[in-house]
Order: C-alpha cells, then structure tokens, then sequence
C-alpha cells in the first residue's frame, strides 16, 4: 500500500481554526468553487482540465465491436478512471481498491453512464453484430482535490466535442469513412451533469455535532487536497441544468442536517449552471476556430437588424 | 522540433512535459522515496517506470515500453548514491501521434527524451546526460528521416530508435543505450541510419541541453 | 397481461401498502451468541440480514492499528441465492460491493465513540440472506442493532429507510419491483434528529422535490428507530427477568 499523505499537527490545526474564522488558505469564499479551465486539444475529445492546481486528463476513444446480446439495440460506453502515481505519490499504479478510488470511479460511473448522460441507442450501427464502442479514460495528472468535480467536465466536454468517424450501412456490409473523407458524427449527449462536491468540517466536538442544535458545522465547496484529508464528512451532488438531481452521494461522514444539505443542493445548482454555459461557450469557440472557411462558404448575406 | 516545459506537475518531484511533432508526453519523476519492501534493492536504487497510454488500458505494449525505457535510463542513474530507496518515473501519453497496435517508436522516443528532462527537475543524480531520435526509412532511394510524421512512419520500410549517453556538454558519445529495428533493411542502410541518427542524437542532446540551461537559468537568478 | 401498477388511483401500492407505509419491520438482538461478541437478525420487507460483530479486539494486521481510535472494518457478503435468479458471481470484489462496505464504515465511524476503544479492531459481518429493495437502510438498521448488543459505545442509533418518488408521489420504503420503476433515495438518519449522515441518490430526480422526499424518509426512520428501540428493550427486560430468578 503507498503510503498516505500525512499534515503535521500544527498545520492541520492552522487549518481548521482559519476555517473557523471564515478564511481559506487559497483566500476564496466557503461557497466559491475554483477557477475552470478547459483546453481542447487538436484531436476530437482530447480535453484537459484545470482547477487550481488540480489538473484532470480526457480521452474519448472509440471503437466497433459486438453489442451484449441482452442489449443488442445499445451501444458500449466505458469510463475508466485509473490513477498512477503521477498525481502523487499516495497513488499507487493499477490498483483502484482504494476506498478514494472506488468512491471516485462510481460516482462519475452513477453522474454519467448510468444517468444516460451519452445516447447509447444512437451507438448502434447493425442490431445485435455491430456497435461503437466508446471509451472515455480519464488520467489524473495533478491531484490537489476536487478530482471527482474535475473528472466529470473533462468527461463531459470530452463526449460533447468528440465525434466518431461516420459509417454507412448497406446490408450487412459496414462502411466506415476515414475523417478527411466526410465529415465525423458527434455523439448524442442528452444531457450534461455537473459533480460539486462539499467538504464538512467539525469545529465543535462530536457530542455538539450530534446532539447539539447549534448547526455549527463548517460546509465549503470544492476542497484543496489539504482541505480533503482533514475533512470529517463529503458530500457530492450531480445536477444537470434542467435542475434534475442525477446523483448524490454523502456515504457517511459528519451527520449534517438535512436542511443545510438541501441548501448545498441549491448552491450546487448555481455553479452547475455556469459550468454549463463555460463548457457551452469553449465548444462553441472551438467549433468556429475548426471550421474557418465557413464564413468563406456561406452564401448567407450579413443582415442589418 | 522538440518543445518542453519542467516543472509542470507539483506533486511530484520532477516533471515534464514534451512535444516532440505530433506525440505529447508527460513525464513524473519522484524519488528518492521510500521503496515498498518488494522493490528494496540493498546496495541501489530501485526503479520503478510506469507507461499510460492515451486510450485505453495498459497492455503488453506498455509492458514493452516500460522495459525499454528501464533498459536506458539505469544505466545512467547514479543508483548507488541512494541505496534502499526507490525512484518512480511515470508516463503518460497524452497524445501518440502514430498508430498505436503497429508503433510505438514516437512514444518511445518523446518518452525517454522527457525522461531526461524530467529527471534533471527532480535532482535525482545521472552520471551523464543521454537523449533519444528515432527514425524511418522510405522509398526506393532509402531516405532517411529523423522524426517522421504519421505518414511517413506508415509508408516506411523500416523505423529505427537509438539512445545515446553523451557527455561532455554533448561533444562525445560515450555509449549505446538503445538500438530498436523494426521493418526490412540491409546492412547498408542500418550503418547510414547510425550515422545519421547520431548526429541527430546529439543535436536532440544540444536542444536538451539548452532546455535545462532556460531552466536553470529561471530557477535560480544569479545577481551579481 | 397490463403492465404492473406502481401506483394505484386509490393510493395502493402493488404490495397493498400506502405511500406512507413502512414494510413488516421485525428484528431480534443476540441471535448468535457463540460466534460473535454481537449480533443481530433484521427482517425488513423480504430483506433478512444477519449482522456479527466482533471486538474491540486486537487488530489481525499491525497496519489496521490506529493508537488513538479504534478502527472499523465492514465486510458484506451477499449471498448468491438472495435474489429470485441465483447470480452467477459471488459479488465479493464489485465495486458496488466495495462502495456499500466504504459508505457503511464512513457511516458508523462518527456514530460510534471510537476514542474509548483505542487500538483496536472492530470487525462487522453481514450476511444477506435474501434482499428485496432497498437494502443499504436494512444493512444499517442490522448493524446499529449489532452494535448495541456488542456494548459498543455509540451517540445515537442510525435508522435507515428508502424513499422513491413516483411521477410526484414520494413512496416510503420501496420494494424491489418499485425500486426497478423509480428513482430512489437512501437516508440514514441520527437518532431522533434531523441529521443525516448516509444519503444517497442514484437516480433523477427534480432538485425541487428532494424536500419533500427527504422530510418522508426522516419521518419513515425515526418510525423505524422506535422499533428497533421497542424490541431492544423488550430484549432487555427478558434478560432482566432471567438474571433475577
């Protein structure tokens, strides 16, 4: 097992009592999530995050193989969120049973996969002997918290800007076109979950916090990786924009009163609506920065309104 | 040709990132850090190299990649400075630039090269400096390219990769530390692809070279 | 043969409950002396779940020990004939196995004065013997009993219950059937409170209904945790009377 991530006892106390003062080592707000950057690369879903110093790596892939012949109309959709030890030396290469790492894997997994994020239906090229298999791997290369938040943008953006080559269909006979010859197909994203994790602090002692009705608990969004390990419970909510719940997850952790979690929920909601525009606007400019002869061929005349 | 950037990673010890045409890699170095008890080496440093490739999961080709990129950067490490400790160096390729099931010469070549770089930033000691170039061979006439493209590695006859140690701020080659071949070639042309390629190595060794002098020279301000 | 209604206009629910309604809740303490230090056998619905609980004992690896606390370790076994279909895998390493054991550790971790019993171990076994929805607030509920029989010191008893949403009726306690054809919630309440310390959703649900499902599970629990209490104390006057004569 590597070894864990230790915060001397000083450091940790500083910590917790800044918390306590209403301070944060990075100085943001207890509400303010960090700074997103998104940055496409030149190849179709090449995506790399950026949050903080926190710094999240998206492939999408895809690929033809044979449907599951319980599903034979759906295509195959896989996320895989291996960690090495390149996002420090607390993870350890190949092996995802860590606790972090499970709870990590499942919660993008239930955000994306399971929530019907990706059309899987429109994957399906011959019923029952033809399907895309799309692939989407995520590689940690900065690890200063929030990996959960970041993993599932740069999912997310990754499957909006990836497209797969098109095929056609004659019989059984499958044609698929390289790129340069005709122009590829998106992928059909149904709707965009955004993850917006919590990180709850005890500032009292445990007797206050379950007994008490002083509600006194500390709650900030999207912790640094010193704000994780020292964090007594996590909560993480996945809302898409048309204000659905898709997913939340508090396993264990601090009891926290219910209210105050609904009120994360509707504070999640705010920051998933600006992601979702940022990522809206990135696609956006990236499309038209792809496609610069279309003005060129356009036979639209420019209008005076 | 090549562009990099140290430092990018700060959870490591040393890192880099590194372009070099089409292929990006990323390259983390920590060490010297405490080894598991399987990896201990009594007298050495241990090494531990770790490939990711871009799409999918880790395969007997990063197996392959894993081995060879050892195979190189042992003999330069200065491990008996660090006895019972272990070094990771870890790889992640962010893009391949070349058909990965039949390839992997770009991959082998950007990483080695970021290796380098990467573990000048983390300040585990080398006994002397090493860089990398592959190169394929086409046509009828047998030319002879350094870096090919994705094209010109899919027309090719034969691509080869070679390593060198070099020292002396690049001006002499002191050993081979990995020849790959791969594809139809004669005699002939293998000696012309040597010759070209360890002129290329040292030039590759020179832009390093310049590389760790920016960073140097960023690091640290010298004031008079 | 017309689709299976969730959810009559008379308000029934295919087992004949109401949306309010809470299964058959039957539990008892004790129920294997020998084998653990406590034990309990919860039967909630069609969900019968054998809980064990060992220690405080010293930790089976050194690296298990912490000096200042005790540590928790929950190991779930689902049994390959619980469900209508014998399953092919014996489930042990799924991740969603690997999740429910994290999620119930991370649960009781704070529940349970883990200072008191410093360096060592406490193991928590669970064997389910037949499942029909909802199963992580039956496994919570089976290891808050387990705990108490063990004389494990905690701050409160954690009730678990599932609440789904149908179209916009929340129903309390979901089955199996109902658990396929809506969006269900996992509450694990603290005691008589307010607090939650598991919550979990798994699939879409309106963020302006969430209310209202969870001030239905709250309720749903604390009706649970007065069961549970009731039959704790009955089990206590029982071994009263037979200490005294």
């Amino acid at each position: 097992m590597a070894k864990e991530v230790e915060i001397p006892a000083a450091e940790s106390k500083f910590v917790i009592e800044c918390l306590r003062q209403n301070l944060r080592l990075d100085s943001r707000k207890f509400d303010e999530f960090r700074s997103v950057e998104i940055e496409l690369g030149d190849d179709y879903g090449d995506v790399t995050v950026t949050m903080g110093k926190t710094k999240v790596h998206c492939r999408i892939s895809c690929t033809i193989t044979q449907p599951y012949e319980d599903r034979p109309f759906e295509g195959l959709f896989f996320i895989s969120t291996e960690t090495s030890p390149m996002a420090g030396p607390q993870f350890e290469n190949g092996n995802n049973t860590g606790e972090d790492e499970v709870l990590c894997s499942r919660i993008i997994e239930k955000a994306v996969r399971r929530s019907g994020a990706l059309d899987v239906e429109g994957l399906c090229i011959v019923a029952g002997s033809k399907c895309w298999a799309v692939r989407a791997d995520v590689h940690f290369l900065n690890c200063d918290g929030g990996f959960i938040d970041a993993s599932c943008i740069a999912v997310m953006v990754g499957l909006l800007h990836f497209k797969k080559p098109d095929v056609s269909v004659s019989g059984e006979q499958v044609t698929i076109h390289p790129v340069d010859e005709r122009e590829p197909v998106p992928l059909g994203v149904l709707h965009v979950p955004i993850c917006v994790s919590f990180s709850f602090f005890n500032p009292e002692d445990a007797e206050e916090n379950i007994k008490g009705e002083s509600n006194s608990e500390i709650c900030i969004i999207d912790a640094t990786l010193k704000e994780e390990l020292l964090r007594d419970g996590t909560l993480t909510v996945t809302l898409n924009k048309n204000r659905e719940v898709v997913q939340v997850s508090k396993a264990g952790g601090l009891p926290m009163d219910a209210l105050t979690l609904m009120e994360c929920c509707h504070k999640a909601y705010k920051i998933t609506e600006a992601i979702t525009d940022q990522i809206n606007n990135v696609l956006k400019a990236d499309a038209t920065a792809r496609n610069q002869y279309a003005a060129i061929l356009s036979s639209e005349n420019a209008r005076e309104s | 040709m090549i562009s990099a950037q140290t430092g990018v990673l700060d959870q490591v010890d040393g890192s880099c990132k590194l372009q070099c045409g089409e292929t990006t890699v990323i390259c983390s170095v920590t060490g010297p850090i405490e080894p598991k008890a399987r990896q201990e080496l009594p007298s050495q440093l241990a090494l531990e190299v770790v490939v990711r490739p871009c799409k999918g999961v880790p395969n007997t080709r990063e197996k392959l990649l894993e081995d060879q990129i050892r195979g190189v950067v042992t003999p330069v490490l200065a491990k008996y400075l660090y006895p019972r400790q272990l070094c990771q160096i870890c790889f992640q390729i962010l893009e391949s630039g070349e058909p990965e099931d039949e390839y992997n010469v770009k991959e082998l070549n950007s990483c080695i090269n970021a290796a380098y770089l990467a573990l000048i930033d983390s300040g585990v000691a080398l006994q002397s400096s090493f860089s990398s170039v592959c190169v394929s061979v086409l046509g009828s006439n047998n030319e002879i390219l350094v870096n090919p493209t994705q094209e010109q590695l899919i027309k090719s006859d034969s691509t080869h990769i070679l390593a060198l140690e070099v020292g002396s701020g690049g001006k002499k080659i002191q050993n081979v530390l990995l020849i790959e071949s791969n594809g139809d070639f004669t005699e002939e042309i293998m000696f012309n692809v040597l010759s070209r390629a360890e002129k290329a190595c040292v030039e590759v060794a020179l832009e390093l070279r310049k590389a760790v002098e920016d960073k140097i020279k960023r690091d640290f301000i010298w004031k008079q | 043969m017309s689709r299976l209604e969730i959810y009559s206009p008379e308000g029934l629910r295919v087992d004949g409950r109401r949306w309010n309604e809470l299964r058959r809740l039957e539990c008892s303490i004790n129920t294997h002396a020998n084998a653990s230090d406590g034990s309990s056998y919860l039967e909630q619905g069609n969900n019968k779940v054998i809980t064990l609980v060992t220690g405080p004992q010293e930790p089976k690896l050194r690296s298990q020990m912490n000096v200042t606390k005790a540590t928790i370790s929950v190991a779930l076994n689902i049994t390959r004939f619980s469900k209508i279909e014998r399953s092919k895998s014996s489930h042990k390493n799924e991740r969603r196995v690997l999740e429910m054991q994290t999620a119930l550790v991370r649960t009781f971790e704070k529940n349970v004065m883990l200072h008191l019993y410093p360096r060592t171990q406490i193991e928590i076994q669970i064997h389910v013997l037949q499942q029909d929805g909802g199963l992580m607030s039956s496994l919570i509920n089976g290891i808050t009993l387990a705990l108490i029989d063990a004389g494990i010191a905690m701050y409160d008893y954690i009730s678990g219950v599932s609440i789904g949403l149908y179209d916009t009726t929340p129903l309390l306690d979901l089955n199996s059937v109902e658990e396929n054809a809506m969006s269900s919630v996992t509450l694990g309440v603290v005691g008589k409170s307010e607090k939650l310390s598991l919550l979990l959703v798994e699939d879409k649900i309106p963020l302006d209904r969430m209310e209202s499902v969870l001030a239905i599970g709250i309720a749903g629990s604390h009706r649970i945790r007065e069961l549970m209490d009731k039959e704790l104390r009955k089990h206590g006057e029982r071994r009263l009377a037979n200490m005294s004569t």
